[in-house]
């Protein structure tokens, strides 16, 4: 189990990457900040950096309406 | 068409053509107003930045103060520009140039002064093709 | 100018004068025009404006208070038209320096409206001279006012009652009789409304822009809150402005280099970046149609819904194809987000204009979900043909969507019926009924000229006549303050609803749009989160309008440093370049505090303008049901999983126990409830008593307890 924005509880699976998590949630939006454990993860990284079990994620759309 | 060719292998860093170039457009010696920049690294390798008359910023001025004479040359007509910079920021060449002095942004436009005063022969002005200009799509 | 061009035209006023130079952005002067006793006059810029109010809707709101009296009405002849840019508007260094603000007291709301718009009007009547103007009376006949400022001459001026009105053929005749070269043509710019403005209360503002590209004109919209109305109920065809050559420098900033180093770098970011962030230089706002609906937030059914499987037919993909590419689409000089798209050789399906090709403006994502998904039509051709109607009928497309969305659901509920609307039937899709009603509309007859009073005359209208159910009508009609919801749900982000519900002027999105941050990256946890951002964002995003700035380029584009940022929400880089910009413009050097604080002084007087003119207290501040929960059982079972869980969750709920309507009522008290907990909050954080009216020692603490101001306060206190 993951927890996503300090509030949503996500399985996890081994190998589990910021990609597939985004895909999963259904999260569209091209601009996204990752952070994984505090840590930012670049768009280039998405396909490789693997989620570790536990881990405490937030996905922060950079999205405010015009 | 006319373009200007920048051999860094031959340049020495002098940076005569930056002086001569301001002085033919601006009449001041200042390297701030020169069309052509000459960019000494670290490594000790030597670049410069200069238009190469590509035409990417035709097609982003919003006034069509931008437009390609019958030589191939990317020329800027000052009295139409509005000063916005959008061509300075959309070059892949760096090569637009602004000076707080005036409102109006400036390039090389391969008048070739500064090929015959660079004392190493690292710079040219040749004869290229001219690249199609891409139009808006309807 | 040519004789030609005078003849249709009788001068009825005029006033000579020598266009100022420009000085860090104010030209020091505003423009005073009475319709009814055909004065013109010019009024200085006093240090006082400039301190407290800046510009653009600072000014705007300035004057129109001390224009207007305490139980001025909308088609009052002393209700006015304002219109400001601001001491950045005109700047072509940086994307997005070129808008435009207007205010009026609005036919929808009673209260003060600030709408504002691109195009080339506001910036142009700066250079002209002129910080703002300022409309004031009743024409008696139909006229244009003139700013001429290459002749040095104001106009009102009599036009033949045959002139047209819709602003697509108004515009050819301006250009006709009032630009002799192509030289006018790019150096005038033009405000009007249309047919539709006359017989509806959401009539908007058409604001010119003379395309060099396509060598035509286009318009930008001023349309929330029924501006255009007020302009047509003053028998003004336009406002027309005609300004020097324009020039990186018209607007004499203090330091040029400054505005260059800042503009470049941007202009540089957004090549950089717009491709595989937002491409609204492709796509325009349209892009954010697939993303709404995919996170259940598009508006669909009158916002019952917030998804539908008919998007991809109205996706920012589809508008990628039907927009002209590669044009430099700003709507300012130098706006490389350049998100201001049009439709070039649409031919007109309906309507007087029928077989016509035409550019259509836009269409903006507000259009397309207003007038596309919201009212359940997702075909594209429908949407730009409302589009190019309600733009030339003088017809705010926002309202249009939002209260044509409201009409359907009532039709759908049997509160509307054939014979109540001449025949149409106004179901969910039927897009060519919607289109007749436009038409209706700029007739003024028929189902049209019930239509065009906006929801909550409908409602009235409704309940009076038809027997409606007035909590259903309440309930399902997205209006608060009289004026219509704009284009995003909120049923699941109780900051947004504040966002909407806790407007000066209604619910319009500019003030704060807080969704995303609220409901799904889960950054405001807390009552006291909510209410500080209720009170940062309406307060940054306030300050755009008092300088002459379009929000956009804060946001649609970013750096990725920013990714690095503690408050990745602020994006902090562009709020530097926008310090920067202000004080290469101004000289004046401020910190993020001082924006803060020079938007609360404007945000406070509006609300107290509110409270003078007997609304902008907390009664005032209620929202719709369908904006805070499901309405219906139809809503609760579209999205039960959720619902059932928040009952589990959030009260302590069996679901499994309850019936519907006992789950629906509960969630409806909890979801009210909050939402007046979350107005304690705000109000705490903003000053204002539990009343919402500001308080004295706020009022003082930011310099603001002018007379005038402390005079309304105090009845209230």
């Amino acid at each position: 189990m993951i927890r996503v924005n300090n509030r949503d509880e996500v399985d996890w699976r081994e190998g589990l990457t910021v990609s597939v998590l985004l895909d999963r949630l259904g999260y569209t939006y091209p601009h996204i900040v990752v952070t994984v454990d505090g840590q930012v993860v670049y768009e280039e990284e998405y396909d490789r950096r693997v989620i570790p079990d536990g881990a405490n994620v937030r996905l922060i759309h950079l999205i405010a309406g015009g | 068409m006319k373009v200007l060719a920048f051999y860094p292998d031959r340049c020495v860093g002098c940076h005569i053509c930056e002086e001569v170039c301001s002085q033919t457009w601006f009449k001041v010696t200042d390297r701030d107003k020169s069309r052509i920049r000459i960019q000494e690294h670290d490594d000790g390798s030597i670049s410069a930045l200069y238009c190469v008359q590509k035409g990417d910023c035709i097609d982003v001025c919003p006034v069509n103060a931008l437009t390609r004479n019958k030589q191939g040359v990317v020329l800027l007509r000052e009295k139409q520009c509005v000063g916005c910079l959008s061509c300075v920021g959309f070059c892949p060449y760096l090569a637009m140039i602004y000076h707080p002095d005036q409102s109006q942004p400036f390039k090389c436009v391969a008048c070739g002064n500064c090929v015959d005063e660079c004392p190493a022969g690292a710079l040219e002005i040749v004869e290229v093709e001219t690249p199609s200009a891409p139009g808006p799509q309807a | 100018m040519a004789e030609k061009t005078l003849s249709p035209r009788r001068v009825l006023a005029e006033l000579t004068y020598d266009a100022p130079s420009i000085k860090r952005g104010y030209a020091g002067q505003t423009l005073y025009v009475n319709l009814s006793d055909n004065t013109i006059a010019a009024r200085p810029v006093t240090n006082l404006m400039k301190e407290k109010f800046i510009g653009g809707r600072g000014f705007d709101l300035y004057l129109l208070w001390h224009g207007v009296d305490d139980d001025t009405r909308w088609d009052d002849p002393e209700n006015e038209i304002v219109i400001s840019s601001g001491p950045c508007g005109g700047t072509t260094q940086y994307p997005g320096a070129g808008k435009s603000i207007a205010a009026a007291i609005s036919p929808l709301t009673g209260v003060p409206i600030d709408s504002n718009a691109g195009g080339h009007f506001g910036p142009y009547l700066k250079f002209a001279g002129w910080d703002a103007i300022e409309v004031q009376g009743k024409a008696e006949q139909e006229v244009i006012v003139f700013v001429d400022a290459p002749a040095g001459r104001i106009t009102i001026e009599e036009v033949p009652a045959d002139a047209p009105t819709d602003t697509h053929v108004l515009g050819k005749w301006i250009l006709e009789h009032y630009a002799e070269s192509e030289s006018d043509r790019q150096q005038m710019s033009f405000v009007s409304a249309g047919r539709g403005s006359e017989h509806s209360r959401m009539g908007c503002l058409n604001f010119s822009l003379y395309d060099r590209r396509r060598q035509d004109l286009r318009y930008k919209q001023a349309g929330r809150g029924g501006i255009g109305t007020v302009l047509r109920d003053k028998k003004v065809k336009a406002l027309v402005v005609r300004t020097f050559p324009i020039a990186g420098n018209l607007n004499a900033p203090a330091d040029l280099g400054l505005l260059q180093e800042t503009g470049a770098e941007m202009h540089q970011e957004v090549h950089d970046y717009d491709p595989v962030q937002n491409r609204m230089r492709s796509r325009g706002t349209p892009y954010l149609v697939q993303i709404m609906d995919d996170y259940d937030l598009l508006p669909v059914h009158n916002f019952k819904f917030g998804t539908h499987p008919d998007t991809p037919k109205i996706n920012g993909e589809v508008w990628e194809a039907r927009l002209t590419q590669g044009l430099p689409d700003g709507c300012w000089y130098g706006c490389t987000v350049a998100c201001a798209h049009a439709v070039d050789g649409y031919v007109v399906r309906s309507g007087p204009y029928k077989g016509q090709a035409v550019i259509v403006d836009g269409p903006e994502y507000e259009t397309v979900a207003g007038v596309g998904s919201n009212c359940g039509i997702f075909e594209p051709d429908a949407i730009l043909e409302i589009n190019f109607y309600c733009d030339t009928y003088g017809i705010d497309t926002i309202s249009f969507g939002t209260a044509m969305a409201f009409a359907m659901e009532c039709y759908e509920a049997g509160i509307l019926d054939e014979a109540k609307t001449g025949g149409l039937e106004l179901t969910f899709g039927s897009a060519d009924d919607a289109i007749e009603v436009l038409h209706q509309m700029a007739r003024g007859d028929e189902f049209g000229r019930i239509f065009g009073m906006g929801i909550r005359g409908m409602q009235d209208y409704f309940v009076e006549h038809y027997g409606a159910d007035a909590q259903f009508v309440r309930d399902i009609g997205m209006q608060a303050k009289g004026l219509e919801y704009s284009e995003y749900m909120t049923k699941e982000s109780l900051a947004q609803q504040g966002g909407y519900g806790l407007t000066n002027k209604g619910p319009q999105h500019d003030e704060a749009w807080l969704i995303f941050m609220d409901m799904v990256n889960n950054e405001l946890p807390t009552f006291e989160d909510k209410a500080e951002a209720l009170h940062y964002f309406p307060m940054w995003r306030t300050w755009f309008g008092l300088c002459g700035f379009c929000k956009l380029p804060w946001n649609d584009v970013v750096h990725p440093k920013n990714k690095l940022s503690p408050e990745p929400q602020k994006i902090m880089h562009h709020v530097e370049n926008y310090q920067k910009i202000y004080e290469g413009v101004t000289g004046t050097a401020v910190t993020l505090d001082d924006i803060i604080t020079m938007s609360e002084r404007v945000y406070n007087f509006q609300r107290v303008f509110n409270i003078r003119l007997g609304y902008g207290l907390r009664q005032h501040d209620a929202i719709p049901y369908r904006s805070a929960g499901p309405v219906t059982a139809e809503e609760y079972e579209s999205r039960a999983e959720r619902y059932d869980d928040q009952l589990r969750e959030w009260l302590g709920l069996d679901p499994a126990q309850m019936s519907l309507e006992e789950k629906m009522a509960a969630h409806r008290q909890y979801r009210t409830e909050r939402y007046q907990k979350l107005i304690d909050a705000v109000y705490a954080r903003r000053g204002w008593s539990n009343d919402g009216v500001p308080t004295l020692e706020k009022l003082r603490q930011l310099g603001m307890d002018l007379p005038e101001v402390v005079a309304v306060v105090e009845k209230h206190l």
